[in-house]
């Protein structure tokens, strides 16, 4: 094995524990309907117009169904400017996480240094602090350089959510594949970020799949840091704007479920065009022996 | 797509992006006579309010001045949101020209250093006059004029006349704390079949603001000034557990021993609306769960009477007034215009076609009984009623420790729902940490 | 020379990440770490801050609010804990069997991750509502009573629970996942031959091989359930009677709702301490 890859016949190869087929399937019925549930109602809802939406009792079928909801969202240029703006913070922060990452992991699964331990345990009990009290340090500090609104500000920010998450992730991705792989490579006169680049890192796609997805969504889906760091009409994300259907007297119902249903998806498409990586994983794992 | 073709694509967007994010921060020059001004506001949601009262104080204020161009970049942010901006905003010392202020936050701000003395300016414009007395000194502290309280809101009690004809229960019975709860009997009984609940009894987190006006209308208040005080000599010091107190607390007591539920999720009217209830204690904002178009015949269906009950016939009622008060920030680098742009704000020619569109109350004389009256009462349900309340209402303290002596009387109010306690020990208790708060 | 540049390479591949680390994390660290020793509340953060010592600390462990706060921390990190875990474990083994469109039904399980949290919690406070809420309408529809879901101070914790363990469970099917993806299936071709039944497969290789990624998971979700408060925040506002208020709750209300900023970041610090003890018996009871 010389780096490289010799291209298998996708093999579904998974492991069967359960011996009953029906109940797997059974249980991720069950599974299914727990996890929709509390969404129907929004889904519908999205369906319909303004008015039907607050009759109570609920009615789970749109008597009209509408589009302007979607419409509306969809249209208005505030609302898809902050769609815009969520977009270039999610995707940058999620490659500049995931980059940062695969570089700190490395360190932690190939090396053996001095402070290695130390440096491991400094990291992950940096994780362990609640966001909301870096608020205020975090505003002065971004004011003060004049980076508040902007996105960049929030990519670097928003690093803090998924670092140390992410090098533990790919530390433990790394550490499945065997050293002799890279080892080889290294004899050969290929440096360690060649071998990185070339040998560690196809291995560890399912890996990486999973880190973007979680980096994305962790950049997608907050609320706190950019409603204080960036509240500029223009410079709002999606999840800040939505939020102003939720005003304290008037809910707009038929906007703010539109709204819902249109923050899933990007992820959801993003779990399924990673799906593909993550299986590539498992033909790649088979080779390594 | 391949890997490096991921990679290369990746690297272009963010490049693409990292160019884009440093470019949208620009700002563009505009024409090269006028001079460029730029305002910013952190101000509370509802949204539309603010929209309807900045689009028209702005073109007024543009005409004013044509040699400047004026703009305009205003926040609405959720209540929470708009303290904690407002807030980081002081800390970080950024240019803030002006703010939306729950009139409760007014001390805290204004101890802070965060807002800017405006007695002189407020003298030289000379409007005070014209302000209703107790929302006037809502905007003062340690005798200097810190903001302008713009509108307020009063508590009164809605009913359906419908559902009250059906249990035979005559409204003006309501009035008083006993006739308030054989009513809630009556009504339970009569409506228990359609699930309709007879009294709303609020549990959320601002059940204070509901037990104050009983507190009020015995007499009591929530805190007095006491010497003594470790460093502040003279200060404010608990007197909600005074008899009055404990009697005030005693009513809501009566009312869940009565059966009233207390509800802990809060809809801002929207409950009554949808017929949950028979009565309800609630704010006149309850007319915006309405739509507009009903609300020339709204009076046919529902009734409103200007109280809270009363112990007694010979007890005078009141209620409990909110609203926002618009200051100043010490850092805004636009102190006059920003002045201006509030001043006219506040003008009732600018102000009264928002207070119409929206259903809020006036804290001004001029539009709570001049010509500008007319207007509103031609479209505000129960107008006359509402404003009649407003000489007897009362306002909550404005002191920095204001919300953590609130929480502790929530606490009192939560163990007295529950049984836990009986009125006096909670409202000592709550007392006991309200001092503790205030430094005593 | 190379001998340096290979004993500091280690070192030059941490440097993006601890760069960063350092001025977003570390420096708004210390800054809390300060003012948890001064006296800084919205009043005072502009003018002098006063030095205060162990004050803002003991003031803390004598607020009774304090302990129950803690004590209901307890109980919610506990039982999301237990919940998402299982749960969570589950789906991802479930779903790495020969399932039919296993990727599709993954993407659909992570929806409620894919919420913010804000807006999991308004819905969850809508479904809860005893008089409008869709769970009580369904009780009274099946002759059931309805339940006090975030009215009675005994139940209400239990929601905020069922929220959380919603919401937060796909995260643990993910990170499961992914330690089952790198897992050599020619070791279970292994065993079959071997004569091991699936389940003792499943005990054998499976669960070994995942520990290092359940560790990292049981800590990461413990230290979020403690940390978080948007649910509470939103759902009940700490109530009724502060049953649903969690350290982390009381925590941020104490900073931004009263404005005392050094008790806060002393919550705060005691927060991360209680965080870090807890990794601290996760790493030591599963090292064995």
């Amino acid at each position: 094995m010389n780096g490289t890859m010799q291209k298998e016949p996708f093999r579904n190869n998974r492991v069967w524990f359960f011996a009953d087929r029906t109940l797997v399937y059974a249980l991720i019925a069950i599974l299914l309907f727990v996890t929709l549930a509390p969404l129907i109602w929004v889904f519908s809802t999205s369906f319909k117009r303004n008015e039907e939406s607050i009759s109570f009792p609920p009615k789970f079928l749109p008597e009209n169904i509408t589009f302007d909801n979607y419409k509306f969202v969809l249209t208005d240029p505030g609302l898809v400017r902050s769609l815009i703006n969520s977009f270039i913070v999610s995707i940058g922060s999620t490659t500049l996480s995931v980059v940062v990452s695969a570089l700190g992991g490395y360190a932690f699964a190939r090396f053996e240094f001095k402070a290695k331990n130390l440096i491991m345990s400094v990291i992950l009990g940096l994780f362990m602090i609640p966001v909301v009290i870096n608020i205020i340090p975090l505003y002065t500090m971004l004011s003060a350089a004049g980076m508040l609104n902007s996105s960049l500000a929030l990519i670097l920010t928003f690093q803090i959510l998924i670092i140390p998450l992410n090098i533990l992730l790919l530390k433990n991705y790394f550490e499945t594949i065997p050293k002799d792989l890279e080892e080889s490579a290294l004899i050969d006169g290929c440096s360690r970020l060649g071998v990185l680049r070339r040998i560690t890192i196809p291995l560890s796609m399912p890996g990486f799949a999973i880190a973007a997805v979680l980096a994305f969504r962790f950049s997608w889906n907050e609320f706190i840091l950019p409603i204080v760091l960036a509240n500029r009409p223009d410079s709002m994300v999606f999840q800040v704007a939505l939020y102003q259907f939720i005003s304290l007297y008037r809910i707009e119902w038929g906007y703010l479920t539109a709204g819902i249903t249109l923050a899933i998806i990007p992820v959801l498409v993003l779990m399924l065009v990673f799906q593909k990586q993550m299986i590539r994983g498992l033909t790649l794992g088979a080779i390594r022996e | 797509m391949n890997m490096n073709k991921k990679v290369s694509f990746t690297a272009l967007f963010l490049i693409v992006s990292l160019i884009f994010t440093m470019t949208s921060g620009f700002v563009f020059p505009v024409s090269a006579q006028k001079k460029q001004v730029s305002l910013t506001a952190i101000v509370a949601e509802p949204k539309e309010r603010w929209d309807l009262l900045f689009n028209t104080a702005l073109q007024k204020l543009k005409q004013k001045h044509p040699g400047l161009d004026i703009k305009l970049d205003y926040r609405v942010l959720p209540y929470d949101a708009t303290r904690t901006q407002i807030l980081t905003a002081m800390a970080g010392k950024t240019p803030i020209d002006l703010i939306s202020a729950d009139q409760i936050w007014l001390g805290e701000f204004a101890q802070g250093g965060f807002l800017t003395d405006l007695s002189d300016r407020a003298k030289t414009w000379g409007r005070q006059s014209d302000w209703y007395q107790t929302n006037w000194d809502g905007g003062k502290y340690n005798g200097k004029v810190y903001g302008i309280w713009a509108w307020t809101d009063i508590r009164s009690m809605w009913y359906w006349k419908d559902l009250l004809n059906k249990a035979g229960v005559n409204p003006e019975s309501l009035q008083t704390w006993d006739g308030y709860l054989a009513g809630s009997k009556a009504l339970s009984n009569a409506l228990k079949a359609q699930g309709i609940q007879p009294m709303h009894l609020v549990g959320a987190s601002h059940s204070p603001d509901m037990w104050y006006p009983y507190l009020w209308m015995l007499g009591g208040e929530i805190l007095k000034q006491k010497s003594g005080h470790p460093t502040k000599g003279t200060y404010w010091y608990p007197s909600f557990n005074s008899t009055q107190g404990v009697k005030a607390l005693g009513f809501l007591k009566q009312q869940v021993d009565a059966g009233i539920k207390p509800q802990v999720n809060h809809f801002w009217g929207q409950e009554f609306a949808d017929r949950k209830f028979a009565v309800m204690l609630e704010g006149s904002w309850l007319l915006g769960t309405f739509p507009r178009d009903q609300w020339p015949t709204i009076n046919h269906k529902v009734g409103m009477l200007p109280v809270f009950p009363v112990p007694n016939k010979n007890t005078k009622s009141t209620t409990m007034m909110g609203g926002w008060i618009l200051s100043i920030p010490q850092t805004s680098q636009n102190k006059d215009l920003a002045w201006e742009l509030l001043t006219t704000m506040v003008d009732p020619s600018v102000l009264t076609p928002m207070l119409q569109k929206e259903g809020y109350l006036p804290t001004q004389k001029p539009i709570g009984e001049g010509p500008y009256a007319v207007k509103l009462n031609a479209t505000i349900p129960y107008y006359k009623e509402m404003i009649s309340m407003i000489p007897t209402a009362h306002s909550r303290p404005n002191i920095p420790e204001y919300p953590q002596i609130a929480d502790s009387i929530k606490q009192a109010i939560d163990e007295v729902y529950y049984g836990m306690k009986d009125p006096k020990q909670a409202l000592n208790d709550a007392a006991a940490k309200s001092a503790k708060a205030l430094g005593w | 020379m190379s001998n340096i540049l290979a004993k500091a390479e280690p070192y030059l591949f941490l440097t993006p990440a601890f760069a960063i680390l350092l001025i977003f994390l570390i420096f708004p660290l210390f800054w809390n770490i300060y003012i948890s020793f001064h006296d800084v509340s919205f009043i005072t953060i502009l003018k002098n801050w006063e030095y205060s010592g162990w004050t803002n600390f003991v003031d803390l462990l004598n607020d009774p609010n304090f302990y129950t706060s803690l004590r209901t921390t307890v109980l919610f990190v506990a039982g999301s804990v237990a919940l998402q875990f299982t749960i969570g474990m589950l789906m991802a083994v479930l779903l790495s069997q020969k399932v039919r469109a296993a990727g599709v039904l993954r993407a659909i399980f992570i929806i409620p991750w894919t919420i913010s949290a804000v807006i999991a919690a308004f819905s969850f406070k809508f479904i809860f509502d005893y008089n409008f809420g869709i769970l009580n309408y369904i009780f009274q529809q099946i002759g059931l009573q309805p339940v006090g879901w975030l009215s009675d101070p005994n139940i209400v914790i239990w929601s905020l629970v069922i929220a959380n363990v919603w919401y937060g469970t796909p995260f643990t099917m993910l990170f499961i996942t992914a330690g089952l993806l790198s897992i050599n299936p020619s070791l279970y071709e292994a065993a079959v031959i071997d004569g091991a039944t699936k389940f003792r497969s499943f005990l054998g290789i499976t669960l070994p091989l995942l520990k290092p990624f359940i560790v990292i998971n049981l800590i990461l979700i413990t230290m979020w359930s403690v940390n978080f408060f948007d649910l509470q925040l939103v759902m009940t506002g700490g109530g009724p009677l502060f049953a649903s208020t969690t350290a982390s709750l009381y925590m941020y209300r104490q900073a931004f709702e009263f404005g005392l900023l050094s008790k806060g970041a002393a919550a705060g610090l005691i927060l991360i301490i209680i965080n870090i003890s807890v990794a601290f018996v996760y790493l030591k009871l599963l090292k064995r």
